[in-house]
């Protein structure tokens, strides 16, 4: 095979509005794909990301109360009582409240400090309320330590500030604040003025955003021993018994409407398993991960149609010159591997120009949106696809160049 | 050198068959200048294309330098043209992408000889023509005459065994044809094996020998009544 690199560049030279063009479309489709791979990939880990529950048999019901003048020792009277009831309804395996839980789409955080008195944060945690059901409820995985005993559940009204002295966290948040070793009887602050002491450490528990903000602290969330007594409602999560999930969301609303009529329960969203809590919270995400995904194949394949396009130009422009080549005794394999190096040499250039654009782009989305840094990868894998794409459009007018007979040298016109 | 024998070539469509050539022969020697005449239509230029290799044939038997050509294959027809036959075309073919040092190089290059040695031929076949000084100069930078001179000069820089020139002065004026026709006299001189087509008499004149083709056939000059007529329309002109 017979490369003929400068004298390829030399021609390229005398053709340089055609091949500018089609360098300048490499360059913005490469700059463009490979951030669009970057967002897709970032996109698409989001939607499998574990949430550390128990997906299939767990569900979740959203409880306003209709009288939101009760006092704290009603509410919390109320939320004992249904607890009961849920608790003893043949499909339901176990039941918590809650004053969120994950994937939910937002919610309670915390900054987290060592000490009392400090001013910038160690990090961030989500953070959760429950009883000592919690952790059996959801199916989290206690991988130290223990679970809550009944007596260490606090109660919080509304507006109130609580701090339980004992705490559980997830390994995340228990690694970042804890590097070094094992975090439990390790005390910190999460904006209160007494510490919690780490009890327990689960793994996984998924935040209960999956917001950029969110990501910066992926994992990181704490479980206070509390029922969150709150005028306006609660959440109740339940475990259904192994394949009862069905039957167990008929009969939670009826068993709660009958210990009190005096709640609502959105029979639209009020009761969600755990499959359309995780399908809408990645709605955006999956959204954006397919008009990435659209926009990167539209580019390519304008991209792949311009190379198809000016190299089959080329290619008749120059059927004498093919001809001559071949009287002169260039191979078949001689003249497709002309086109196709003649294609890379421009792939390249276009590359080059589209690797600090696409880096360029990806800067611009950091310091605007709050994006990651892209990884080099992304460019590597954009600048991969886009010489494989040239290499492929070009092979079919390279393959009908290279079929030119040589005695096509002879003719006049 | 060039020998052909019972050759013929068929252009076949679905409803008619045409014979280009037709039994077909042909011997020529080594060194030997040989200029191929005839009229319009006769089959020159099918013979000078399978004599380089562009084309196949149909029948018949074709030996160049000893080899028998007819079974080879695409790629060895390639090596074949590449090491062994210089072309000089009429419209000289040069590439106009490309200046005169590249389009001498284009075969030296498919012939996968080193940098060196290539630069080396180039300028030697360039001094021989005499246009060393136009190495970096564009084929349109260039007068006609001296574009077939580039056209010789990449001829000769592969060492050909033998050269096929097609109407080499068929697109320039009287002097330059002139001063082509002379080059190539210098080049048989030389030790060179030539068979230019042409349809010029006064220049196959100059060639060692002619070879008269009439309707895909070689005819004998002394023999052929109709080449009398032929030869006394052509003085005519």
């Amino acid at each position: 095979m017979n490369f003929q690199v400068r004298p390829i560049l030399t021609a390229l030279r005398r053709h340089k509005a055609g091949t500018m063009l089609i360098a300048l479309q490499i360059a913005l489709t490469l700059a463009i794909v490979c951030n669009a791979l970057f967002i897709i990939h970032q996109r698409l880990g989001n939607l499998s990301a574990s949430s550390g529950v128990d997906e299939a048999n767990v569900f979740v019901i959203a409880n306003m109360w209709a009288d939101m003048g009760q006092s704290t020792s009603q509410i919390d009277a109320q939320v004992r009582a249904d607890l009961i009831a849920l608790r003893q309804l043949p499909a339901v395996g176990d039941a918590t409240p809650a004053s969120g839980y994950p994937l939910r789409g937002g919610g309670w955080d915390n900054f987290v400090t060592m000490t009392p008195d400090q001013v910038k944060p160690t990090t961030d945690s989500a953070v959760y309320t429950g009883d000592e059901h919690f952790i059996d409820t959801l199916g989290l995985n206690l991988v130290a330590g223990r679970n809550f005993r009944a007596d260490e559940v606090m109660v919080m009204g509304t507006q109130e500030a609580v701090t339980p002295p004992t705490v559980i966290v997830s390994k995340a948040l228990a690694d970042r604040l804890f590097p070094d070793g094992n975090a439990l009887g390790k005390s910190f602050y999460a904006m209160g003025t007494t510490p919690s002491t780490i009890v327990g450490i689960v793994d996984p528990l998924h935040r209960q955003g999956v917001d950029q903000w969110s990501n910066g602290y992926a994992g990181q969330s704490l479980i206070w021993p509390m029922r969150a007594d709150d005028s306006r409602g609660v959440y109740y999560i339940v475990r259904a018994r192994p394949g009862q999930l069905a039957d167990a969301m008929r009969e939670v609303p009826k068993a709660l409407y009958a210990q009190s009529r005096m709640r609502i329960i959105d029979p639209k969203d009020g009761i969600q398993d755990y499959a359309t809590i995780r399908h809408k919270v990645y709605d955006s995400d999956r959204g954006m991960a397919i008009l990435m995904g659209i926009i990167s194949v539209v580019l390519l394949a304008i991209t792949a149609a311009g190379i198809v396009g000016l190299t089959s130009f080329w290619v008749g422009q120059r059927r004498k010159q093919i001809g001559v080549r071949r009287a002169l005794g260039a191979r078949q394999r001689d003249i497709l591997a002309y086109f196709l190096t003649e294609n890379f040499l421009i792939s390249a250039s276009g590359a080059v120009l589209g690797i600090v654009l696409g880096f360029a782009f990806n800067l611009w989305t950091v310091t605007h949106f709050a994006m990651d840094r892209m990884s080099l990868v992304y460019v590597g894998l954009g600048v991969l696809m886009l010489v494989l794409l040239g290499q492929a459009a070009t092979l079919a007018p390279a393959l009908r160049a290279s079929r030119v007979s040589p005695v096509e040298a002879t003719r006049s016109v | 050198m060039l020998k052909m024998t019972h050759l013929s070539k068929v252009y076949r469509t679905e409803v008619v068959e045409t014979y280009a050539l037709r039994d077909f022969n042909i011997d020529v020697k080594e060194g030997e200048f040989v200029a191929v005449t005839g009229p319009s239509g006769s089959g020159k230029t099918t013979f000078l294309t399978i004599a380089g290799l562009l084309e196949t044939f149909t029948g018949g038997e074709y030996h160049l330098d000893g080899v028998e050509v007819s079974n080879l294959n695409d790629n060895a027809r390639s090596k074949i043209r590449n090491e062994k036959i210089g072309f000089i075309f009429q419209a000289f073919n040069l590439i106009p992408d490309l200046n005169v040092f590249d389009n001498i190089e284009v075969p030296l290059r498919y012939r996968g000889m080193k940098a060196a040695e290539r630069k080396q031929r180039i300028m030697d076949s360039l001094e021989r023509v005499g246009l060393a000084s136009r190495a970096k100069h564009y084929p349109a930078e260039l007068s006609g005459g001296q574009q077939q001179r580039v056209a010789i000069a990449r001829a000769l820089a592969g060492s050909p065994r033998l050269l096929l020139a097609d109407e080499p002065t068929g697109n320039l004026d009287t002097q330059m044809a002139r001063g082509v026709m002379e080059l190539l006299e210098e080049i048989h001189r030389d030790g060179a094996t030539i068979v230019m087509v042409t349809h010029d008499p006064e220049l196959a004149a100059r060639a060692q020998r002619n070879v008269h083709i009439i309707d895909g056939q070689v005819v004998d000059l002394a023999e052929e009544p109709r080449f009398h007529a032929h030869a006394a329309a052509g003085n005519r002109e």
